[in-house]
């Protein structure tokens, strides 16, 4: 490192040099007073031979330089003298900027943790994924592209694709499990688990943080149950105990042995929110659901599959493979209609890279945050285009300076060079400030848009990428935003900046001035009415008619398979419950279903209705309930009867449906008495109507027919899992929250195992299915805001500054007997022009963002009138009082004192 | 640069480098001596601006060609005596070489042409 070693050594190269220089004239000087000179000729004499002393020096040290290097270490000093000398710009520059770079660098931290993240495992880009489209579970039916899959299934597979070198299958669902720790008498906690496959961790190559990892041997059916828990539920929930490897772990009653702890950072297979904190073999399966067990079923798909491609697979080939293996399988499948079977001989799988795992997170996220990741480049594109008009007014008071550097003979290319150095070092602080932004910013929306989930696997702390983003991203916005100012500025005439200094009225910068804040005012008419749109969208979703009443109900999710209750004992379970909930103090009504509206649950199937074609391909979604249920949720019978106790599995079957139900599927006729069934099952049900209740909305945010059973009635042959209850629900006098106790307790009266998994307000359960449109609606809002104020700070810079450069036409003007009324409309006019450029050019903008925006908005249109109104109208509110303040002092010039100050 | 209009004509580029370092590999000198060297060895013929010599030391000393530490001269003066390095050696004698091809050329061409 001689070059370290140079720098330091510099001032030592130089001192060393003047003293040798010294010491050759005191040389000469006395060579010369020996040979007969006085001392005072001898000096002369030897100055002269020698030279200029000082060039010389000057030349001898400039070997030791880098010129270039130097010279920007140069501008860097003088950069950042000029920015000491003017703290108010340099404060607002770089708070500006912040804001800019902020808002993109935490879009970047969220896409850089959530779509560019691998899975922590050994080699991901090895592995792959059977299949591309995301669901839980299929059952019974045939998937145009496989992509879930039944364990007799997963193992053909495995058995006949040796391209594999490890294929494991894991649960497309997780599963709530209540756990409770051998020995212990506290009540059970509930822990978010996955089945998984004995070769899933082999397959991931990951090695256990602490005792060993479940594998093949723990998935048989002969095997004693073992589990691993997570790095992260063992330090919470088992406060990080090493002796918990090897102690019993009751789960939903059954005893398991803790094998393991996973490696810290490991979240599963994919990143969601609540990832699994329970690995169990798939083995466990039959023992934990009991007769509703999945593993054997040929029907039943519930598995994702990945496997790792040994080196020099083609995955195209392995894919064809693939496909001709499950055509083959299914074909041998017996039960398969008419209809799935022409379905079966076109199905296929698709293989799909999967080093990020099962990408459902990346899947729901990325048009958000590319709508984000666009509106916060807006925002950067206005912050650059403020900070670079604050540059052109100074530059231009700066023209004299920049005249004298031009007659001393700088370069041009040295003055621009000078002047991005300064927006460059004003953009990396900027960027700096902008970090802390990003983190405060990725926080909020973490917790905005997982409002109700307890863990995600983002962190908001910037990882090396997210720095360097951020740092490139400073780099290029300061050059951006620095160039035309500087090339403008160099731009200076000698002669005519000196000569006139302060006396045209226009300069060459008003032009890019004006144009900056034409940029800035569309940019914040798009925001504008991008925020208002979505805020109205979001008022409208959480306003609309829900079918039932949120206020003072409250949800419990349960699940009686985690107590350990067996498909007959559930008759016993449901009556015990009707009749203890509605006892607890402050309850108005209770009820039970499999699942309760808004929660993401949906069960649909195909149906066949009485007096329609046989052959004909409808579907329903469907819930079953108990007596009350209606009455607690606050949803209005419109035609016949509710489900009542009366309905028991002894009784004639019966059915309740919605609206849309009969307008779709009856034609409007009177529905009361009418007959359906579920199609494509062995053995049907033929059920009557006896009431229609109005639509409410469960899944779907649109209408859409539904029908509801009365709990425990009678459901198809296979589908037993339909008889055990997920919800709760109560409807409370006074407000929900506080009642949890009183829930709890009453559960654990009727079974000391009976945990609740959640319990939740029905507003909050609500508005939990709004997160994204509120944490889109919020940040829009809030940089359209931000917006909004850089923009009118802009305007009001302007207008002002082109005041003060006409200070001596208005003088004149006023002189000449133009009237006050006359400069103030004069002034305002100027700057509501530009005003209204901007906002012409921002509505056309609009209207091609806001079709972006179309596939989020509800109950409104992209072109919604009064919202582009509204958002024009704030604007130009905001750009009057931006023009009012600088007209205001128009008015008062003084033409005396204006034009003596020439 | 102040230049006298009676002073020879400069040396050419690399030239002065060249001298200085012929005269280091004969013995180490300091800077006041390297001059007066100069001047004597080219019978005043070559007049070498002293303060020239500074700035072609220091490019020497950066290129690793000659070391400088401080020492005592003959007449007792604290001085900064050169020493040729053994790359400045190597670098001589390609230079040395370089130069009297030129030379050879230039020589041929300048000489009158032989029947």
């Amino acid at each position: 490192m001689s070059w370290l070693k140079r720098i330091f050594r510099r001032k030592q190269l130089y001192g060393d040099l003047s003293e040798e220089i010294r010491a050759h004239l005191d040389e000469k000087v006395e060579e010369l007073v020996a040979s007969g000179m006085t001392r005072k000729e001898a000096e002369h004499a030897a100055q002269r031979e020698f030279g200029n002393v000082m060039i010389t020096e000057e030349n001898a040290r400039e070997i030791w330089r880098w010129p270039r290097l130097e010279n920007f270490l140069i501008d860097v000093r003088y950069a950042l003298r000029v920015l000491r000398k003017s703290p108010g710009f340099t404060i607002v520059a770089i708070l500006t900027l912040a804001l800019g770079i902020g808002a993109n660098t935490a879009i970047f931290t969220l896409i850089d943790g959530i779509m560019l993240r691998t899975l922590p495992v050994s080699k991901p880009a090895e592995l792959y994924r059977l299949g591309d489209t995301h669901q839980c579970c299929n059952i019974g039916g045939v998937q145009s592209r496989w992509s879930i899959f039944s364990y007799p299934l997963y193992r053909q597979l495995r058995e006949h694709t040796p391209e594999f070198s490890q294929m494991a299958a894991f649960a497309g669902g997780l599963d709530n499990f209540a756990v409770r720790r051998g020995g212990s008498d506290a009540p059970p906690q509930p822990l978010v688990g996955e089945f998984v496959s004995g070769d899933y961790f082999t397959m991931l190559g990951l090695r256990a943080f602490a005792g060993r990892l479940i594998d093949s041997t723990d998935d048989r059916a002969s095997a004693l149950p073992a589990a691993v828990i997570s790095y992260r539920a063992w330090q919470q929930d088992f406060s990080g105990q090493p002796s918990v490897v090897g102690e019993t772990l009751v789960v939903n009653t059954v005893p398991f042995t803790i094998a393991g702890i996973a490696p810290p950072g490991f979240y599963g297979d994919r990143m969601i929110a609540s990832p699994p904190d329970l690995w169990l073999p798939l083995a466990t399966e039959p023992i934990l659901d009991g007769p509703n067990a999945l593993l054997n079923r040929t029907d039943s798909n519930w598995l994702y599959v990945i496997g790792r491609l040994g080196r020099g697979a083609n995955p195209a080939a392995v894919q064809s493979q693939l496909t001709v293996e499950l055509r083959n399988w299914l074909s041998v499948q017996i039960g398969l209609g008419g209809h799935d079977r022409a379905k079966a001989e076109k199905t296929r799988i698709i293989l799909t890279p999967a080093a990020a795992g099962i990408d459902v997170l990346q899947h729901e996220n990325a048009s958000g945050l590319f709508l984000l990741a666009i509106i916060s480049a807006m925002v950067l594109l206005i912050a650059c285009a403020n900070v670079a008009t604050l540059l052109l007014a100074r530059g231009a008071a700066r023209r004299a300076e920049t005249a004298v550097r031009v007659a001393l003979g700088a370069p041009r290319a040295r003055l621009v060079r000078q002047a991005v150095t300064e927006s460059v070092l004003l953009a990396l602080a900027g960027g700096l400030a902008g970090l802390f932004i990003a983190f405060v910013v990725v926080r909020v929306i973490l917790l905005l848009e997982f409002r109700g989930v307890g863990y995600v696997p983002v962190s908001a702390e910037p990882s090396v990428a997210v720095l360097g983003f951020a740092f490139l991203l400073s780099l290029v916005t300061g050059v951006v935003f620095g160039m035309a100012p500087a090339w403008i500025g160099s731009r200076s005439e000698p002669a005519e900046a000196l000569h006139g200094a302060g006396r045209s009225a226009s300069d060459r910068s008003s032009s890019a001035r004006g144009f900056l804040v034409v940029l800035q005012l569309a940019l914040s008419v798009i925001l504008l009415v991008g925020a208002g749109l979505l805020m109205r969208s979001l008022r409208n979703l959480e306003t609309q008619k829900f079918g039932f009443e949120p206020e003072g109900r409250l949800v419990a999710e349960v699940n009686p398979v985690t107590a350990g209750y067996k498909p007959g004992e559930l008759y016993g379970l449901y009556q015990q419950l009707t009749q203890r909930l509605p006892r607890i103090p402050g309850v108005v009504s209770a009820s039970l279903s499999a699942y309760g509206p808004m929660e993401d649950t949906n069960f649909e199937w195909p149906i066949h209705v009485e007096g329609r074609e046989p052959g004909e391909r409808i579907f329903s979604c469907f819930d079953l309930v108990s007596p009350n249920f209606f009455r607690t949720m606050g949803t209005r019978i419109l035609l016949g009867r509710d489900i009542t106790a009366e309905d028991t599995p002894a009784s004639r079957p019966i059915a309740v449906v919605n609206e849309a139900f009969v307008r779709k599927y009856l034609r409007g006729k009177n529905p009361i008495g009418k007959h359906f069934g579920f199609a494509d099952v062995k053995e049907g049900v033929n059920y009557q109507i006896v009431g229609v209740v109005e639509n409410a909305k469960y899944y779907y945010r649109r209408d859409h027919p539904m029908f509801f059973l009365p709990l425990l009635q009678r459901v198809p042959s296979g589908m037993g899992f339909l008889e055990y209850i997920g919800d709760i629900e109560l409807r409370v006098a006074g407000s929900p929250e506080g009642m949890e106790p009183a829930v709890r307790r009453a559960l654990a009266a009727t079974n000391p195992n009976l945990t609740a998994i959640k319990i939740v307000s029905l507003p909050e359960q609500i508005a939990e299915n709004f997160n994204e449109e509120r944490l889109i609606s919020r940040l829009t809002g809030l940089y359209g805001v931000f917006a909004l104020f850089l923009a009118c700070i802009g305007l009001y810079g302007v207008t002002a500054y082109s005041v003060r450069l006409r200070t001596r036409e208005i003088g004149i003007r006023v002189a000449l007997g133009a009237q006050r009324g006359d400069v103030f409309r004069m002034v305002v006019g100027g700057g509501l022009k530009l005003a209204l450029i901007g906002v012409a050019i921002g509505i056309a903008g609009a209207l091609a963002f806001t079709r972006m925006l179309a596939s989020l908005l509800y109950g409104l249109s992209p072109g919604d009138p009064a919202t582009f109104l509204g958002a024009t109208a704030v604007l130009f509110g905001v750009a009057i009082f931006a023009c009012y303040v600088p007209a205001r002092r128009a008015m008062r010039v003084d033409p005396v004192t204006s034009l003596r100050n020439e | 640069m102040p230049k006298r209009k009676e002073e020879p004509r400069d040396l050419f580029p690399g030239a002065l480098e060249m001298m200085v370092l012929e005269i280091l590999r004969r013995r180490p000198l300091h800077g006041y001596a390297l001059v007066q060297h100069i001047r004597e060895r080219s019978d005043e013929l070559l007049r070498v601006e002293e303060g020239s010599l500074y700035p072609a030391l220091q490019r020497l000393l950066k290129e690793g060609l000659v070391t400088a530490e401080w020492g005592v001269s003959a007449s007792g003066r604290r001085v900064r005596i050169y020493r040729l390095t053994a790359k400045g050696a190597k670098h001589l004698e390609r230079e040395v070489s370089k130069f009297e091809q030129m030379l050879e050329g230039i020589t041929r061409v300048l000489a009158p042409a032989k029947s």
